[in-house]
């Protein structure tokens, strides 16, 4: 019994000698050769889908519609469609995810948090079929820009929800005692002290889901986008080119003559993901 | 006992089926600190937290009989249970401070129960944290989040915040067990001054602080009231098996 303790205590005090100091070291550093390994690897990937496509970047790039089939002109219908898109989109899906993320937390409803969590693992072109059959088709409102806006919206509505739902859920139970204890009603508990408790998180997933909302091809494919428009829209009825649908378009029926264009695109496109992505970093880590 | 301000009457608590407080009969008089007392699990938290309806929030929680506040049972069914927690208050364990700014801690309590004015708001901030001794060490920042606080300045807001909308009852539920000696001196110092415009309702596990701070003493066992008298006398001369076993650190 006793030579049993002297002798575990030995092990401890040898494996406590190695442990921290080398082990730990090592560890540590073979962690950090794998993070440079990753951080190079995703680097390299952005930089050289990046760096080829800046060089044409100009203001005419910008400004203009593409022309001389696709060969010169720029790409402003698509920019100004895809903002639109993604403005228009988020503008729906926001408060309503916050809604349903808020009654998610709030009242206990588990069979629909799981189908919310399958509906963010749908792929996104099952989404535009979707769309196309009840917007476009059934509603009356064709290839436009409410129904691709509507769509993503869809899309992006579990992702929202799932994450407010997440940090509402966090927060401890005690803390929602003592609102009530002041004889708060369930209303002043949720939308006086858990909503302005959580009002950074919302601003951080807005900022995901707009960057999802961007990047976004199969369903606008079925329910927005032209591959080329000869106006630019005049109502939220009108069909648009957007970023993502263009570069597909350009790669998938034009040659060697619109690369240039695919490649501006790709710059432009992954330039706003990171813009994105940054702020919504930025939110999170302010936070902590 | 002359001023009663709460009395409970062969009141039971249970979680599901599991009975945490039995039978229990006391009578809380205006203007002094109770202190309840009792080994862990007893059913101390269970019957404070009936007392401001918070335990309504417990699934599977459920009571018998009645708990009087000012001579109406505030189980009836025409009882407001938000009006009720207006005015017995309630501070926690662990500290609870929102995550807003410490101004804004106590505001919330204000618009709740309808002051809107800027100025009164401002007033009131100011006099709950000066009766809750935080004042002098926030009054240049109550901007900053309130969560940026120590423990022990926290718990001192959630006093301030529970008082800015002047209960007449204030529950502390262990109000001292997460700080350290200096806060806990602090605060029970605090409570003592508060017990000149509130009634005061405290589970302790200290039987210092009960000996320093109440004026009656509830002793608790397995869901029982096994022993309720001045604190002097309790402490001097406890004639409850179990109280004398606890008070010599036998059980508990
Ligand atoms: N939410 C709950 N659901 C089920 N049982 C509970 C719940 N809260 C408390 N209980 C049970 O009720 C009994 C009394 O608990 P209570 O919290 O009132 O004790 P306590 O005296 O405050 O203990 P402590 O000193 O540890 O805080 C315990 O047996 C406990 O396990
Ligand atoms: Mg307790």
């Amino acid at each position: 019994m006793n030579e049993n303790t002297n002798f575990s205590q030995e092990v401890t005090k040898r494996a406590r000698k190695s442990n921290p100091v080398n082990k730990g070291m090592r560890s540590k550093v073979t962690l950090r050769v794998i993070t440079y390994i990753f951080a190079a690897l995703i680097l390299s990937l952005f930089l050289l889908a990046l760096i080829p496509g800046i060089r044409y970047w100009n203001l005419d790039f910008f400004t203009q519609a593409p022309s001389n089939g696709m060969t010169s002109g720029g790409i402003f219908p698509a920019l100004l469609g895809s903002i639109l898109l993604t403005l228009l989109s988020l503008a729906i899906a926001i408060p309503l995810g916050m809604l349903l993320g808020i009654v998610l937390s709030e009242y206990n409803l588990e069979y629909i948090r799981f189908v919310v969590t399958i509906l963010s693992g749908i792929p996104s072109v099952v989404y535009g079929l979707f769309g196309l059959g009840l917007f476009c088709i059934t509603l009356g409102m064709r290839t436009s820009i409410l129904a691709g806006a509507l769509t993503l919206a869809l899309m992006v509505l579990p992702v929202i929800s799932s994450s407010v739902y997440e940090t509402m859920y966090a927060i401890p139970r005690e803390l929602r005692e003592a609102a009530y204890a002041l004889g708060a009603r369930k209303s002043e508990v949720i939308f006086e002290m858990l909503v302005p408790s959580v009002k950074r998180s919302i601003l951080t997933v807005s900022f995901v889901a707009a960057g999802r909302a961007i990047g976004e091809t199969a369903p606008l494919i079925l329910t927005a986008a032209v591959f080329y428009a000869t106006n630019l829209p005049t109502s939220l009825l009108s069909p648009v080119m957007t970023l993502p649908t263009h570069l597909y378009f350009l790669s998938a029926s034009y040659g060697k003559n619109a690369r240039w264009m695919a490649q501006g695109t790709t710059s432009v496109l992954i330039l706003f993901v990171i813009v994105v992505y940054t702020i919504a970093f930025a939110f999170r880590r302010e936070k902590k | 006992m002359s001023d009663v301000i709460i009395e409970v009457k062969n009141f039971n608590a249970y979680y599901a089926d599991k009975k945490a407080v039995k039978d229990a009969n006391l009578k809380i008089e205006k203007n002094k600190i109770t202190a309840i007392m009792g080994p862990s699990g007893c059913g101390k938290s269970t019957l404070l937290r009936s007392i401001n309806r918070i335990n309504d929030l417990v699934p599977e929680f459920r009571i018998e009989g009645e708990i009087l506040f000012h001579d109406r049972n505030i189980y009836d069914r025409e009882t407001d249970v938000y009006s009720l927690r207006r005015r017995i208050g309630m501070v926690f364990q662990r500290p609870t401070p929102f995550p807003m700014s410490i101004f804004d801690n106590i505001a919330y309590g204000l618009k709740l129960i309808g002051v809107t004015e800027k100025k009164e708001i401002k007033e009131k901030v100011r006099w709950s944290l000066e009766k809750a001794a935080l004042w002098e060490e926030v009054k240049d920042e109550l901007d900053k989040s309130a969560l940026k606080l120590s423990g022990g300045q926290q718990q001192r807001l959630c006093i301030a915040r529970a008082i800015a909308i002047e209960p007449e009852v204030i529950l502390f539920d262990e109000p001292t067990s997460a700080l350290d000696p200096v806060s806990t001196q602090k605060i029970e110092g605090l409570i003592e001054e508060l017990a000149e415009e509130f009634t005061i309702i405290i589970v302790t596990h200290n039987i210092g602080q009960a000996a320093r701070i109440s004026d009656y003493t509830l002793f608790m066992y397995q869901g029982e009231i096994v022993e309720q008298n001045e604190t002097t006398k309790i402490l001097r001369n406890p004639t409850h098996e179990v109280t004398q076993q606890y008070l010599s650190g036998k059980i508990g």
